[in-house]
């Protein structure tokens, strides 16, 4: 079939089912709108979680005199250092000698250290593991060498935070999963009332010798045009409510964060790119039944 | 042009439409295929089309045997079968010329040729200055006229027509006979499924009457009913 003639069929029929192009145009927006709202918040969510583990580390503190009746050795605070770099599930160390440790004490509560006769702190390794949720195993690979005085993740902390980040996480991907199937399931029944109330035309098609492709080619054309409309249009309204709404809302808070949905152009991407292959390949899937006159 | 050797088809689960149905067609021939409802005759009909498969038997068109006919040849043997039908069947959204224009871009006619073709068709139909109208702006008769035209535009060897004036009046049925009669003097073979007593006594050509899916009777000048 010539590509005149298939743009000339697909136009003939949207415009001549109006009512059913603006139906199933406006399901793909709905569908469309409600899936990219659901990919960015989840999105910011995952990040947000993520921007929290991050935030989970080891400390390793080794002896003084206060809590184990003499300071660890230089000997054994390089066999700790050691050992630990080569446990594999450790992204980076961080040596923090006493002075420093005293330095930060002072800049972050200095009523503390105020009239101290001495630095009372340790010398401590600060460990960021690569993934948060190893923190606990890295404590237990490092175990007790002889000079550290005890080690520290935030055992509750750490557990509740990890566990908030994958409720999030399965949540976010139930609910993609979810819209996914909820978008594809009432996008085909659109396609599906929409031919099945052409029919009768497809038959007469089939009847006057018109092959399989010749009909289904400007079905599928339409199909894709709804689908690209509707999803264009999702963007459009998603990029009204990024730059009018969401600012509205959140006023200056996310700035300061390093939690960011997944980039706009991205969530676009995708929406545009579903919405096509929903319609086109939707209409040209179901339309096969019809066919068989 | 049609062999139908001991054509039997029954539907699910066991309804027989045809048992053992044999007759020749040749080339040229006018024929009228009569019968009560449920006789078989629409499954005649289908099954010529392809739109059916015969449970057994054989059905021969144009030096073809269907059976062996790929289910992507089908649209080809369409194209070489006019078909005119009780209720039109035309496209409601376009006009009687894009009704015919479609079945010539089906087949991929070049748009010079279709612009040449489609008003020379409608004429001989007598439909000249109906262009441009609806099907729902004409009437049942110059609808019917329409299908007709749509399914000679071809010059298809063969027609086949599904009481094609099962929703017409006498005097209308009348016009849309010598139509087909025309049609018939210019070469084409023609197998019209048919109710219509008067005319199929008027006309005296070659009629197959089917009873419960069985050839009852195949004469060469019959009339509705046996003599």
């Amino acid at each position: 079939m010539r590509f005149r003639t298939l743009t000339a069929e697909a136009w003939r029929s949207l415009a001549a089912n109006a009512s059913t192009t603006v139906a199933a145009t406006m399901t793909v927006l709905i569908a469309m709108f409600i899936l990219g709202l659901s990919i960015g918040l989840g999105t910011w969510a995952l990040s947000w979680s993520n921007h929290v583990k991050k935030e989970l580390v080891v400390h390793v503190y080794f002896c003084v005199t206060a809590t184990c009746a003499n300071d660890a050795t230089k000997a054994e605070e390089n066999a700790v250092g050691n050992m630990l770099g080569s446990i594999p599930e450790v992204k980076s160390v961080n040596f923090v000698s006493k002075a420093k440790a005293f330095r930060i004490m002072q800049k972050h509560s200095p009523e503390l250290t105020k009239g101290l006769p001495s630095n009372p702190l340790p010398d401590s390794f600060e460990i960021t593991p690569k993934h948060g949720e190893d923190v606990e195993l890295i404590a237990n690979k490092i175990g007790h060498p002889a000079g550290v005085e005890k080690i520290n993740y935030g055992k509750r902390t750490a557990k509740a935070i990890l566990r908030v980040a994958r409720v999030i996480e399965i949540v976010f991907l139930l609910a993609v999963i979810i819209l996914l199937a909820a978008s594809t399931l009432l996008i085909s029944n659109t396609i599906r009332l929409s031919i099945f109330s052409r029919r009768r035309e497809i038959e007469v098609m089939k009847l006057v010798g018109a092959t399989n492709w010749f009909v289904r080619g400007p079905f599928m054309l339409e199909g894709l045009i709804c689908g690209l409309a509707g999803s264009v249009l999702a963007v459009v309204l998603l990029m009204l409510g990024k730059e009018i709404a969401l600012p509205a809302i959140l006023g200056r808070i996310s700035e300061s964060s390093d939690a960011h949905a997944l980039a706009f152009l991205w969530t676009s991407l995708i929406l545009l790119g579903f919405g096509i292959v929903l319609g086109a390949a939707g209409s040209g899937v179901t339309i096969r039944r019809f066919l068989r006159v | 042009m049609i062999v139908f050797d001991g054509v039997t088809k029954v539907y699910e689960p066991d309804v027989s439409a045809l048992d053992g149905v044999s007759f020749v067609i040749d080339k040229g021939e006018f024929v009228f295929v009569v019968g009560a409802s449920g006789s078989g005759k629409s499954t005649l009909v289908r099954l010529l089309l392809k739109e059916l498969e015969p449970t057994r038997g054989k059905i021969i068109v144009g030096g073809r045997d269907l059976a062996r006919l790929k289910r992507s040849k089908v649209p080809m043997l369409r194209r070489n079968i006019g078909c005119v039908f009780q209720d039109f069947k035309l496209l409601p959204n376009r006009t009687a010329g894009e009704n015919i224009a479609y079945a010539l871009t089906v087949q991929g006619e070049s748009r010079n040729s279709i612009r040449r073709k489609v008003p020379e068709v409608l004429s001989l139909v007598g439909l000249a200055d109906k262009m441009s109208s609806f099907p729902d702006q004409l009437s049942g008769g110059e609808q019917q006229r329409v299908s007709i035209a749509r399914s000679v535009v071809n010059h298809p060897p063969l027609l086949v027509c599904d009481e094609p004036t099962g929703n017409l009046d006498p005097d209308t049925s009348v016009g849309i006979m010598q139509l087909l009669y025309r049609i018939n003097r210019s070469g084409t073979t023609i197998l019209m499924v048919t109710h219509d007593r008067e005319m199929v006594d008027k006309m005296r050509r070659r009629v197959i009457a089917l009873e419960d899916g069985r050839l009852a009777r195949d004469e060469r000048r019959g009339g509705y009913e046996s003599e």
